[in-house]
């Protein structure tokens, strides 16, 4: 999969996570600091990825994940 | 000049194993003996030769704890002496007990108890100095009896309206008539950490000393020193009559009472209940008096588990002890109508529950984190995560892995459990909770979105 799929799906689920547009988030946007994720919301976003990718993360891994280009990358690698 | 210290790399965790094996309550470990200031000069007290007397734990739940609640009923001191019997082992780490001789429910519960046929708890009786007592405990037929004798001037001048020579003559006529009867006096100095040690207590106790010599040894008496107000201190240094260190030297480097002699019985007016009754030991008393989670008089005596959890970690081994009983007892104290807070340690409800989240994350990865010792082999009651809004994710997982029996790999991590998690938040968040989650409320949320699981689970 393309990086700039991954992206837009990730965008997508953080959106409707944290009920914000998508044209709000940047690649450097960190969830918490920018986005405002709070403890339950990060690992919503986590099983967000999960259930929009079809993968199984590992959990210290998906939440050592601090921002949104982080995130795409670990999925991209995932997916490979 | 300050010393230099350097950063010790470490590949493997340095856990402390050999004082906190997990398997067992921590061990307490000393450097080396103790020094304390007596009349000037220093005192070695040596916690080896303590742990090399015979220590015990004595009992008074059913004299100081019932003057504490209504009476127990004879059916529930049977029980509960069953269970005291079982807890201490066939090591009769839990020596004795004493019981009332007054109304005919004591006589029976005493007599009911002793059928049993227990080796230990052993039976003793406790009555006022009144010589017309005696009879009660020769009846009763038990060997060693308390009789109460106050010792300070609060109580000499103006409970007893005496003056000092008047009572130590009135004590020594009745505990001359406890030894007529063949019963070995255990003699209480009621309010002793309020005495005039010099004036009473020495001259009292060598008394009863020089007496005991002309008696077989196991009619010798006993001293109990009765911290009746709770004003015992067990820190180096206090002055007498508050010091238990120097109280207890008194006795066995100046009088020279034997240890298996001594014992000390305390209250918790100032929170000093436990320690105290463990300090008295290491300085040269055998025997703690204590009573079942510390009920009696007022603020209560020294809690018997807590005593039994003290004397498995200065002995560094169970040594017969079966503290699966220490969870019985409390149950069935809480089935009569005993009320014991949450919070209490050992039995309480919470002793090993965390509601916070960082402390439930701790738990998650390694009890041995946030739980004292393996409560779930020695006590039967694995840590638990109580639900608040202060739990996190990670209580939320901690608490659904523990429900459905989830161990290794087979735990569920915080991602899978996140709409359990997130049910919790909304009550708190969206509707305005103030109380915890139930187990049966997280419970229902586990069947609803993780069915499959709590379908199967163990």
């Amino acid at each position: 999969m393309q990086r700039d799929d991954v992206k837009q799906r990730v965008y997508k689920v953080i959106a409707k996570v944290l009920k914000i547009d998508t044209g709000q988030i940047e690649e450097s946007h960190s969830f918490s600091a920018d986005l405002g994720a709070e403890s339950v919301q990060s690992v919503e976003l986590m099983a967000g990825f999960e259930e929009e990718f079809d993968i199984e993360m590992d959990e210290d891994e998906a939440l050592g994940v601090q921002d949104v280009g982080g995130a795409i990358d670990f999925i991209g690698k995932h997916l490979d | 000049m300050s010393a230099k210290y350097e950063l010790q790399e470490t590949v493997e965790p340095n856990l402390l194993d050999d004082m906190f094996d997990y398997s067992l309550p921590p061990k307490i470990q000393f450097d080396g003996p103790q020094v304390e200031e007596i009349d000037g000069k220093q005192v070695i007290f040596d916690p080896k030769e303590a742990l090399a007397r015979d220590l015990v734990i004595t009992d008074t739940t059913f004299r100081d704890g019932q003057q504490a609640r209504p009476p127990y009923t004879v059916e529930q001191q049977v029980k509960l002496f069953d269970m005291l019997a079982k807890l201490g082992g066939p090591k009769g780490v839990i020596r004795q007990t004493e019981f009332f001789l007054y109304t005919a429910n004591d006589r029976k519960a005493l007599d009911d108890c002793r059928a049993l046929g227990h080796k230990y708890p052993e039976v003793t009786s406790w009555i006022r100095a009144d010589k017309g007592d005696f009879r009660l405990v020769k009846d009763a037929q038990v060997k060693e009896t308390g009789l109460l004798t106050p010792s300070s001037d609060y109580h000499i001048f103006y409970k007893l309206k005496k003056n000092r020579r008047k009572a130590f003559d009135d004590y020594i006529e009745v505990i001359d008539a406890a030894w007529d009867a063949g019963i070995r006096p255990r003699v209480h100095l009621e309010d002793v950490t309020r005495a005039d040690f010099d004036g009473f207590v020495m001259p009292y106790v060598a008394e009863l000393k020089r007496r005991s010599e002309q008696v077989p040894a196991d009619m010798h008496v006993k001293i109990r020193l009765c911290d009746t107000m709770g004003f015992g201190v067990s820190t180096p240094g206090v002055k007498l009559p508050r010091s238990i260190p120097k109280m207890i030297h008194r006795m066995t480097h100046d009088i020279g009472m034997p240890p298996e002699c001594l014992e000390w019985h305390g209250h918790n007016d100032f929170h000093k209940v436990h320690i105290n009754g463990a300090t008295a030991w290491l300085y040269g008393c055998n025997a703690v008096n204590t009573t079942l989670f510390g009920f009696g008089e007022r603020t209560g005596n020294p809690p018997l588990e807590g005593a039994i959890i003290e004397y498995i970690a200065l002995h560094g081994d169970l040594c017969g002890i079966d503290l699966m009983m220490v969870q019985e007892l409390a149950r069935y104290m809480q089935s009569i109508g005993v009320d014991i807070a949450h919070n209490y340690p050992f039995v309480g409800r919470d002793f090993n529950t965390t509601r916070a989240g960082i402390h439930a994350g701790g738990l998650r990865s390694d009890e041995r984190i946030y739980n004292i010792f393996d409560t779930t082999k020695l006590f039967g009651r694995p840590p638990r995560v109580s639900i608040t809004d202060k739990s996190g994710v990670d209580g939320v997982a901690l608490w659904v892995n523990t429900f459905l029996g989830l161990k290794g790999d087979r735990k569920l991590s915080k991602i899978k459990v996140h709409k359990v998690a997130r049910w919790v938040m909304d009550q708190y968040e969206v509707h305005g909770r103030m109380s915890a989650i139930t187990d049966e409320e997280l419970a229902e949320q586990v069947k609803e979105h993780l069915a499959d699981l709590y379908a199967a689970r163990v």
